[in-house]
């Protein structure tokens, strides 16, 4: 007799160019970031040259105007942006999913009220609500920081969780598969989630860059990361000040914001396309 | 012994419209019953109600005991126990009826779990996957292992429907209600659909409830049969009687209006 192997991974198809790209900036991000834990190449908080130094084989990105070596501090900001991208993002997916998911289930006028709540929140600027939250804790970090953009994106999430869901509930495999006595639970697992999945986890992706780029932003007003961190938004402020002397110091960091937003972008697409089995067949 | 489903004084509205309005009949075990009306006449309503899974705006009155048990105004998980067990639905639309995203295999493999569990206490991995082989040599797929390892676009639209009915029979319900089964497939593969179903149907006993607009295809697969109109049950009775010497006059139209096709078919030589 055979076994039949059902669970067996879907077969290898061939990945876009966007896929591939997405996947060495992101994959580049998430190494230095790791590599930061054991090693750097120069303490981040002591001076280890002069100050505002140019690019030479000892400092490749230069110093700051303290002497400190900005590659360090690029490389740590790197662990930083990949932090909050990852922490706001799970933040938001994970109420903006239960959320989403409880409003195409919910009785009509409750689902009204949920929509329209979501609607207000997602109108409400994202960086104004973190201001507020980070000005609403103790003191600024990166916590804070974090837990305000994943509400701002929980609210994005519920949104297109709860249509998405909408969609798939009204399809007949639902109904096919509750009068073979699947409990709505067991639907939502089994059939509601994997649907919705290609598409939510493209808008995960997005706003993992508009998370990265909105705690640079904090940072550079001065309410994100406080400063033993590096961050790749407070990096660009202190350069602010310097830029015709030592324009390497505001470059840098912003090429590598770029970088990591653009990957995650290219990575949202890439995923679209590897995430649909009846992609690429003749339509 | 009582009917495996009774059905008694059925009313189904919404927003203050009638669909289907005091409706009675009853199918006993193993018998096989067939609704017949045109779009919107409350063929589907009714085997929704049956099933309980009709839309929370939709209000159902009358009584509906399915083997045993009451449906209408049952709780959900009360009603989750009996689908399934007693009921397995068979839909129009093949494609839209399976997961997209989900192995054909994998699909069929969650109600035979379900059913195994229930009958044994457990279910082994290896005698769900034997099973579900076995459900696909069943409803004639050639290849069950590669059907099992595709995903439903990969399969024609015949093929989509064997799957469906197999995973109709994975629960072996009491009663197989197919809503109109045959009606987006072509006209030799509707044949071949009927006859296995009809195969089907009389090898492991179970009772159908066959929904269609087609009178032809209805007269194949079932014995007795109900017109219905605007959600009135015009007429009932033995399919040879109903058919042969319609007493209502909208069933004497059905029957003269597949009578007229039939001939242009046979004069057109096909």
């Amino acid at each position: 007799m055979t076994a039949l192997d059902l669970s067996a991974d879907r077969p290898a198809r061939k990945h876009s160019l966007a896929l591939s790209i997405g996947l060495a900036l992101v994959g580049l991000n998430v190494a230095v970031a790791i590599l930061t834990l054991f090693w750097t190449p120069y303490d981040p908080l002591n001076a280890s040259g002069g100050r505002l130094e140019a690019p030479s084989l000892l400092h490749w990105v230069g110093t700051d105007r303290l002497g400190r070596d900005y590659l360090t501090q690029i490389m740590i900001g790197a662990r930083t942006a990949l932090i909050v991208g990852t922490g706001a993002v799970a933040i938001g997916a994970s109420i903006g999913v239960t959320l989403g998911i409880l409003a195409a289930f919910a009785t009509r006028l409750l689902d009204d009220v949920m929509a329209a709540t979501l609607d207000i929140l997602i109108a409400f600027p994202t960086l104004l609500l973190a201001m507020l939250v980070v000005a609403a804790s103790d003191s600024a970090s990166l916590w804070s920081a974090i837990l305000a953009l994943g509400l701002a994106i929980s609210a994005i999430v519920a949104r297109l969780t709860r249509i998405l869901a909408k969609r798939v509930l009204r399809q007949d495999y639902i109904i096919a598969s509750r009068t073979s006595g699947t409990s709505w639970p067991g639907v939502v697992v089994r059939h509601v989630l994997p649907n919705i999945w290609p598409t939510l986890s493209v808008n995960f992706a997005l706003q993992f860059g508009l998370a990265v780029i909105a705690e640079a932003s904090l940072s550079y007003l001065g309410l994100g990361a406080p400063p033993p961190n590096a961050s790749w938004g407070r990096l660009l402020q202190e350069a602010q000040g310097t830029v015709y002397t030592a324009p390497v110091g505001a470059i840098a960091p912003g090429i590598a914001l770029v970088a990591l937003v653009i990957g995650m972008n290219l990575l949202a697409d890439g995923l679209r396309d590897v995430g649909d089995p009846t992609r690429g067949r003749s339509r | 012994m009582s009917a495996l489903l009774s059905v008694q004084g059925l009313t189904v509205s919404t927003g203050g419209k009638t669909l289907v309005s005091d409706l009675s009949f009853s199918i006993g075990a193993g018998e096989r019953m067939g609704l017949i009306g045109e779009s919107g006449s409350g063929k589907s309503m009714t085997a929704m109600a049956v099933t309980g899974l009709l839309p929370g705006n939709i209000s159902v009155s009358g009584s509906i005991i399915l083997d045993c048990q009451e449906v209408v105004g049952a709780d959900d998980r009360h009603l989750n126990r009996l689908r399934g067990v007693a009921t397995a639905v068979v839909f129009q639309e093949p494609l839209t009826a399976l997961d997209p995203l989900m192995k054909i295999g994998k699909q069929i493999a969650e109600p035979v779990r379900r059913r195994l569990a229930r009958e044994q206490g457990r279910a082994m991995r290896l005698a769900v996957d034997r099973e579900v082989l076995d459900l696909l040599d069943k409803v004639a797929l050639p290849q069950p292992e590669r059907i099992a390892n595709a995903y439903p676009h990969e399969v024609s639209g015949g093929q989509r429907q064997r799957v469906a009915i197999a995973m109709a029979l994975a629960c072996r319900p009491k009663l197989l209600i197919a809503d109109e089964p045959t009606t987006a497939l072509d006209v030799t593969t509707q044949a071949e659909i009927l006859r296995l179903l009809d195969g089907l149907v009389r090898e492991t006993g179970m009772a159908l409830l066959f929904i269609s607009h087609d009178l032809p295809v209805v007269a194949q697969v079932v014995e007795r049969v109900m017109v219905l109109r605007d959600g009135i049950a015009l007429e009932e009775g033995a399919v040879a009687d109903v058919f042969g010497n319609p007493s209502h006059d909208y069933t004497q139209t059905l029957v003269d209006a597949a009578r007229v096709f039939d001939e242009a078919l046979g004069r057109t030589g096909s």
